[in-house]
């Protein structure tokens, strides 16, 4: 189930870098940044499909935005 | 755990078709924007896709979604099936609901998760109990 795992090896600012090891250990970085990287690479994915349906339709309304914001769960 | 935005099948068709269903296209976009705004995950629950794909000569727009890496199949489990039918009984719905069953079982895998459906009465039934789970409808 699992795929091959590529070595990465990447430079971050050391106060971010700091902030995730103590958030998930050195054991979880792995799984961090391959979530991070992941969560990234769809949001591109939605920003250039809202870009297509802009295109298309124009922006949505006001009140379309304002009903879709209502809808979503108090966290 | 994350929040996602499942897409029921009114809102794939929709966001596949924007053209041919500009009404639809234009709620759907809304929301979708505003699962992006939030960093939220959009989700069709795979099940979906039996209501949404109708042979080779029709897909390719439903592909041309499907390709986005945006827009994520999410497999269904054994839990989420099992937990789907157990949603089918508390609401006192028949399997002809099974599809809208699986589509509140996906949402209850996230943190907190939006359905966009264009059949919101049985969804917002099924989803009742949950208070993790909001509807907009399409």
């Amino acid at each position: 189930m699992s795929q091959p795992a590529a070595k990465l090896s990447v430079s971050v600012p050391s106060e971010l870098a700091a902030a995730v090891r103590k958030r998930v250990g050195a054991r979880g970085l792995s799984g961090f940044v391959a979530r991070a990287m992941a969560h990234e690479l769809e949001r591109e994915g939605i920003g250039t499909l809202l870009k297509q349906l802009q295109e298309e339709l124009g922006p949505p309304s006001k009140s379309e935005m304002a009903r879709a914001r209502r809808v979503w769960p108090k966290r | 755990m994350a929040e996602a935005l499942i897409l029921d099948s009114e809102a794939v068709n929709a966001l596949a078709r924007p053209s041919e269903r500009r009404v639809l296209a234009e709620r759907a976009s809304a929301v979708l924007r505003i699962a992006h705004e939030k960093r939220a995950l959009v989700r069709i629950p795979a099940p979906v896709l039996a209501e949404v794909c109708r042979g080779v000569k029709y897909d390719s727009a439903i592909n041309q979604l499907l390709n986005n890496p945006g827009v994520r199949v999410s497999e269904l489990s054994r839990a989420s099936a099992q937990q789907a039918g157990h949603m089918l009984a508390r609401a006192r719905l028949s399997s002809s609901h099974a599809i809208d069953a699986f589509v509140v079982a996906t949402a209850l895998q996230f943190e907190s998760a939006v359905i966009a459906t264009g059949d919101p009465d049985d969804i917002r039934r099924l989803a009742a109990p949950f208070p993790s789970v909001g509807i907009f409808a399409l």
